[in-house]
């Protein structure tokens, strides 16, 4: 025990020392010589000015080009505009490649139990052994965003690598935005932008950008619907809220205040990386990232009430305290729907006719934000619904099966204790009767969150240190729900399996 | 005829007070950048504050000019140009190896200025808590005897009367420099610096 307090004060008295004042260099940082804390609380958690600096195509909200400290290059003087359109309408580029790379890296702790139940996976395997202790390269990725001027965006990010293993990584997000050409149809200013190119839908709180060293399991929820009695079907679809999206997205408002809205059309994909139990999903053919004609449709709605008494204040982009500028305190509420079709075809036994189940499914829910300072709560939930046909007896047609439904979401308590120093408290629930009756655990979890009930909940209390402004200490606790199940003896036995990572990561 | 007198006089008077004011020149050497030289207290005198109040900008995310020299009894306005939300605050004012406490000037809109009167000798380091890069320094000098030095590293500080003094060098991030300086006229003082 002496030697575990020991090793503990060790530990904290290490990061005190290693805490200096903050400086880091990520893409923007580079252009206008400022630090990742101008628009980061906790990278990546955007404070009230990145929000801004987001909302308005990754420049500074007013006077963009007071800051930028190196200055960009000219595709055609300014004045070339009066020529149009007998020159090409001159833009800019950034004046260095705004490059940006990230890395991560991880040390994993389980309970001693973890094997102590090997529930047979969803394809009726044996269970994989899992090791107590685990080091693990996370991902190494390369990201470049600015503009190219007259609000016209860029981001692209790209892994390298994904788990030391270089074949498994891919594009993230890769998209031109439009920033405000509301102006061009002289509606209000930021009240509409577009969005062309592959994207992380606008999901209240970003999973590909999230500061948690997991992610918010509901995001991940695909759903397969448990296996007919009936014969073959039943749905097996593979979109998850975390899989970024191809397609055009509509958007305008602030999310630093006031209305926000996205409304989106993406590639129809259900089937995007073979979900498990080799479904009949439609696989897109070679060259093709749909999988069916149908086109995906997101909408989401947001309002962020700013609660500051003084009106300036609470307008601007950050409220003035009186110590100097802040993140707001607000309350901000959401809504989401998102719509697509699954579609599967079926062979029936001994004949070559080809059934085509054209399966709806929905995704909606709510959100909230509430800040305070430094302390920041907030959650989701979500509701999905997936219509479910299969073979009839005869297998000489389809028919409407029972919907396959789950539910779920979060809650998650971030407290900035010091400018580095954060702590965060999750809990994480999804209710899944057919992930139940399926053995299908949420994805990367492992054979120790196979769900034991339909209901699959944990708690994840977590602190996050940086070191610099660019580089970040993280842990977190995972504590798993208990499970049920017999061991290799065929012994009942009840566990519950924790989970402890650590993480390094910087980016420069 | 007697206002004439008094022209007269006044006119001796002044170019006696020039005749026995110098000046102190000199480089200070070891670090690159500005400095900032003056003389110490003088032990016995004291002197009238400024009525002008010099102004600490803080345009395109840096404190503008990066270093001020001002004398103590000074009011400095804090202006914000930039379209950002900015703060000013100091963790404490340095007097030689003394710390005094600091000072946190809050925030106000763009465009505005915020007054604040250095009562006390001493360097103010100056930062914003929400743009952490942002640095620039107040330099409160004891007697109006002090300059600037330029990126050489040269200086000149005119108008010291002769006489005895303690002649003290600063520069950012580095030792103080002091040393006693006998002023007869035009006087030379070199100075080194270091961290």
């Amino acid at each position: 025990m002496c030697k575990r307090n020991a090793a503990v004060c060790f530990l904290i008295i290490v990061f005190l020392l290693t805490v200096p004042s903050t400086y880091a260099i990520p893409a923007f940082s580079r252009q206008y010589g400022t630090s990742c804390a101008t628009c980061h609380i906790d990278f990546p958690k955007l404070n009230d000015f990145g929000k801004a600096f987001k909302d308005s195509g990754f420049k500074f909200p007013k006077n963009d080009e007071d800051f930028i400290k190196i200055p960009p290059v000219m595709l055609g003087a300014p004045a070339q505009k009066e020529m149009f359109p007998k020159v090409i309408w001159p833009g800019t580029i950034p004046g260095m490649p705004q490059i940006g790379l990230r890395f991560n890296t991880f040390f994993q702790v389980y309970s001693r139990n973890r094997n102590t139940l090997v529930p047979p996976t969803a394809d009726g395997g044996g269970g994989t052994f899992t090791p107590r202790t685990d080091f693990q390269p996370g991902l190494f990725s390369i990201f470049t965003a600015g503009n190219f001027g007259d609000g016209i965006a860029f981001w692209v990010d790209d892994d390298f690598s994904v788990g030391g293993a270089n074949s498994n990584g891919g594009l993230g997000d890769g998209y031109l935005k439009f920033v405000n050409i509301g102006r061009l149809l002289k509606l209000p200013t930021d009240s509409l932008s577009l969005k062309v190119g592959q994207f992380e839908i606008d999901i209240p709180f970003s999973q590909a950008r999230t500061w948690n060293l997991s992610g918010w399991d509901i995001y991940d929820e695909a759903n397969y619907g448990a296996a007919s009695a009936l014969g073959v079907g039943g749905v097996n679809n593979a979109f998850a809220f975390s899989t970024p999206g191809e397609g055009v997205e509509l958007s305008g408002g602030h999310n630093y205040g006031g209305y926000h809205y996205s409304l989106a059309i993406l590639n129809q994909s259900t089937n995007p990386n073979g979900p498990p139990g080799a479904g009949p999903n439609v696989s897109p053919i070679v060259g093709t990232f749909s999988d069916s004609n149908f086109k995906d449709l997101y909408g989401r709605f947001q309002y962020r009430f700013n609660l500051e008494k003084d009106s300036t204040s609470r307008n601007d982009v950050q409220a003035a305290g009186p110590n100097g500028p802040r993140d707001h305190t607000y309350l901000q509420v959401g809504t989401f729907y998102f719509y697509g079709r699954s579609v599967q075809r079926f062979t029936p036994t001994g004949s070559t006719t080809v059934f085509t189940a054209r399966e709806p499914f929905y995704r909606t829910g709510g959100d909230f934000s509430f800040n305070y300072r430094t302390f920041n709560l907030f959650g989701l939930y979500m509701y999905g619904h997936d219509r479910s046909q299969v073979f009839n007896g005869a297998q000489t047609g389809l028919m409407g099966a029972p919907s396959a439904r789950f539910n779920g979401g979060f809650l998650e308590a971030d407290y900035l204790a010091l400018p580095w120093l954060m702590a965060i408290m999750r809990y994480d629930r999804v209710q899944s009767e057919a992930d139940f009756l399926n053995g299908q655990a949420a994805a990367s979890s492992g054979n120790y969150f196979q769900p034991a009930s339909a209901t699959r909940n944990r708690v994840t209390p977590g602190v996050q240190f940086l070191i610099h402004a660019n580089i970040k200490a993280s842990f977190e606790y995972q504590i798993r729900p208990q499970q049920t199940g017999t061991d290799a003896s065929g012994n009942t036995q009840t566990v519950r399996t924790n989970q402890a990572i650590a993480g390094l990561e910087w980016v420069y | 005829m007697r206002r004439k007198v008094l022209a007269v006089l006044a006119a001796v008077m002044v170019l006696t007070l020039a005749a026995n004011a110098g000046s102190i020149s000199g480089k200070v050497s070891g670090m690159n950048g500005e400095s900032v030289v003056y003389v110490d207290t003088i032990a016995g005198k004291t002197f009238p504050a400024p009525s002008e109040h010099p102004v600490m900008d803080q345009k395109g995310l840096l404190f503008q000019p990066h270093i001020l020299v001002v004398q103590v009894g000074t009011t400095v306005d804090f202006l914000n140009s930039d379209k950002v939300a900015h703060n000013v605050f100091w963790p404490s004012l340095m007097q030689g190896g003394k710390k005094l406490p600091g000072k946190n000037l809050g925030t106000w809109p763009t465009g505005e200025k915020r007054p604040f009167k250095f009562e006390q000798a001493g360097v103010a380091s100056l930062l914003c808590n929400v743009h952490p890069e942002m640095a620039g320094y107040i330099v409160v000098a004891p007697t109006p005897y002090f300059a600037k030095t330029d990126k050489s590293g040269e200086f000149k500080i005119e108008n010291v009367p002769d006489g005895a003094y303690t002649v003290v060098a600063w520069h950012e991030g580095a030792k103080n420099a002091s040393k006693a300086v006998t002023v007869a006229g035009d006087t030379k003082a070199d100075f080194t610096v270091s961290k």
